[in-house]
């Protein structure tokens, strides 16, 4: 089957789950684990336990749509993660956890395909960083509406991944035979996680801005130069240009997408080092 | 004089880009269409061209096309309303120097232009691969923006009297602005210059560590230091990994004070220079931080050294007239300091009054420097 076939059908099968509220969601177990291990100090921050959560948008996706319903029925109200933690309290956080790591052990047998995953992880985490002091850039501080945004920007590209595991299983454990390499399963991603990404937001009524930079964060927004979405569609370009991506890149269209950042930002050629320096660093050992 | 050519469809676009490049004292041409463009690089060089993408007759990727296909290299900016990746991904390819997106800001023309003119183009690669600390005694002189007010220290703590008792222990000569929040600290950084940050590591509601990363995109020159209370825990090591330069504890002690004036003001006006002559400053502080003061002063002796040795002069005149005599830190240092002037093949004299010449005569060793009573002295010498 080819990669545009597969993709077709893929999304399809998605976006039913997600409609029926039946999908299982994929988290990585490093993160899991290490957020559980600090839930069990009595004493423990929220602050402590949202630097863990905050490295997965999956699990900070499902806390926030736990806490919207908790909170607000409508889901009209933004929440962020730090809000989403308090409101629900360490015992729910922990509860949601545990379920988490009883759905899906997030690995791949091929090699590659495994080490991708984790960069879709850590791209991720990388824009959220990046929006954020984007964000500090126009004197607004609230750093976390712009965190969460760039988090969840690529959330589709976890949930087609989680299905595309489950074919891979049923490939290779039932009928015995090969499946797509990396490169193929990277396009298939691609293809489809932006319109997956927007019905999960959708359905879980994430905040409307994140349900935007999910849907429109590929292009800048000429009409609201200090929206979120150019916030995002900024970060994500500079962090491809640093390296901080999973999946093929085309190197003349994130160079001419750093190059309208600067203008539609006002960023400088220092800002951009200032916003890009260490990064790769910082974010290398997150997920071991 | 550079000359520019504007081309653009729009007449009040032409006329206010050409009244901004006017004012950077820059000739300017217009056309406004492709084949005007074109037909006006063919009359004469031009040092810049500024071109829309979307004009009648022949549009700006157009005009770009057969720029470079007839081998014109005159660099371009593309002005544009157009900003669409694709769009702009294929003019970089045929090769732009930058990119403004219109409306745009004055300030961002009149940048730009001049960046391109200087050779210092946007289209490279500007990222930052290493992550290399942020100086941590940053140089404000030349540095500041302009239009923006230089201040030395900036406080980010919620609670004011934290502002209010660091105001008390700094000299007045150094300037500090105290905020209470972070959405203050932003606009405040947004507006000005700093030397040093200080940032509470317990502000509420707020990630201190993020925090001044958000600072540091505005305030790329500046140390950023954390306040924090003093624990068990390694705390400067915390500090440290969470991106911050150094530490100062509440409450404040004097003495920890001093020490950060001394990193991170004092050195800078400890040692001044003029031409060959190299002025240390008084002491202030209390007498048992004098061995701190020479320690500060002999760390900054070597680079000034360097720099009038640099400057091609034969002698360095060393003027310590208001430098405390008390004990023999003094002795030690001019000792240490004719020993580096001797190293780099100066020769060295030393200014000072009644009672450096008493000093200099009770020690075998520094009986032979050369002393004088005044600089112009020391200069007649060094002349003769």
């Amino acid at each position: 089957m080819g990669a545009e076939k597969l993709s077709e059908q893929l999304e399809q099968i998605v976006l039913k789950r997600i409609a029926e509220d039946s999908l299982v969601l994929p988290t990585l177990p490093s993160v899991v684990a290490k957020a559980l291990e600090v839930l069990k100090d009595p004493d423990v921050s929220f602050k402590q336990v949202g630097t863990i959560i905050e490295r997965d948008p999956v699990i900070a996706a499902r806390l926030l749509r736990q806490a919207t319903s908790a909170a607000f029925a409508g889901g009209t109200k933004k929440v962020t993660l730090p809000e989403a933690l308090t409101r629900l309290g360490a015992k729910a956080v922990r509860s949601l956890l545990v379920e988490a790591t009883a759905q899906k052990v997030f690995m791949s047998r091929d090699p590659k395909i495994a080490d991708s995953m984790k960069r879709v992880w850590q791209h991720s985490v990388a824009v959220a960083t990046l929006s954020r002091d984007v964000l500090a850039l126009s004197g607004n501080a609230d750093s976390e509406a712009a965190y969460l945004a760039g988090l969840l920007h690529d959330v589709g590209k976890p949930v087609v991944a989680a299905i595309l595991l489950e074919f891979e299983r049923q490939m290779t454990e039932v009928y015995n035979r090969p499946f797509i390499d990396s490169a193929e399963w990277m396009a298939v991603i691609a293809r489809t996680h932006r319109p997956v990404g927007v019905a999960l937001a959708e359905k879980w009524q994430m905040p409307e801005q994140v349900t935007r930079c999910i849907r429109d964060s590929a292009e800048y927004d000429n009409a609201d130069r200090a929206s979120l979405v150019n916030i995002v569609c900024f970060s994500n370009s500079l962090a491809k240009k640093t390296g901080l991506y999973a999946g093929t890149i085309d190197a003349d269209e994130v160079d001419a997408l750093v190059m309208i950042g600067r203008s539609i930002i006002g960023a400088n050629d220092e800002i951009i080092k200032t916003l890009t320096r260490g990064l790769k660093e910082r974010l290398s050992n997150l997920y071991d | 004089m550079a000359t520019i050519l504007t081309v653009d469809d729009s007449r009040s676009v032409r006329t206010i880009v050409a009244k901004q490049v006017k004012d950077l004292g820059f000739e300017v041409e217009e056309a406004e269409d492709g084949v005007q463009g074109l037909s006006k690089l063919g009359e004469r060089e031009y040092d810049l061209v500024l071109l829309d993408v979307t004009m009648p007759n022949l549009d700006g990727p157009g005009m770009l096309a057969k720029m470079r296909e007839g081998g014109n290299k005159t660099p371009v900016i593309m002005l544009t309303s157009e900003s669409k990746r694709s769009v702009v991904s294929g003019v970089m390819k045929i090769g732009i120097a930058d990119y403004i997106l219109k409306p745009f800001k004055p300030e961002e023309l009149r940048a730009k232009v001049l960046s391109v003119l200087q050779g210092e183009g946007g289209a490279e690669d500007v990222l930052a691969v290493t992550s290399e600390p942020a100086a941590a005694a940053p140089e404000p002189a030349g540095r500041v923006e302009a239009g923006k007010q230089f201040v030395d220290v900036l406080v980010v703590d919620d609670m004011e009297n934290v502002h209010k008792k660091l105001r008390t222990m700094l000299p007045a000569h150094i300037t500090l602005n105290g905020v209470t929040s972070a959405q203050a600290a932003l606009q405040s950084c947004r507006q000005r210059v700093y030397r040093v940050a200080l940032v509470d590591t317990e502000i509420p509601d707020v990630d201190s560590a993020v925090l001044a990363q958000q600072l540091k995109v505005l305030q790329p020159h500046a140390a950023f230091v954390a306040l924090a209370l003093r624990t068990t825990n390694d705390v400067l090591g915390e500090a440290r990994a969470q991106g911050f330069d150094n530490v100062l504890f509440k409450p404040f002690s004097q003495d920890n004070v001093d020490d950060f004036i001394g990193q991170y003001f004092d050195n800078l006006d400890l040692l001044t220079a003029e031409e060959n002559v190299l002025k240390a400053a008084a002491f202030t502080g209390r007498a048992d931080r004098i061995d701190k003061y020479y320690t500060r002063i002999a760390e900054t002796f070597s680079p000034a050294l360097n720099k009038v040795a640099a400057a091609c002069f034969e002698d360095v005149i060393l003027d310590v007239s208001v430098a405390p005599t008390t004990g023999d830190r003094l002795a030690k240092f001019l000792l240490a300091a004719a020993d580096q002037a001797k190293q780099v093949g100066m020769r060295f004299a030393v200014v000072g009054g009644g009672e450096l010449q008493k000093i200099l005569n009770t020690y075998t060793e520094t009986k032979e420097l050369k002393f004088y009573a005044s600089v112009s002295e020391a200069q007649a010498a060094s002349q003769a």
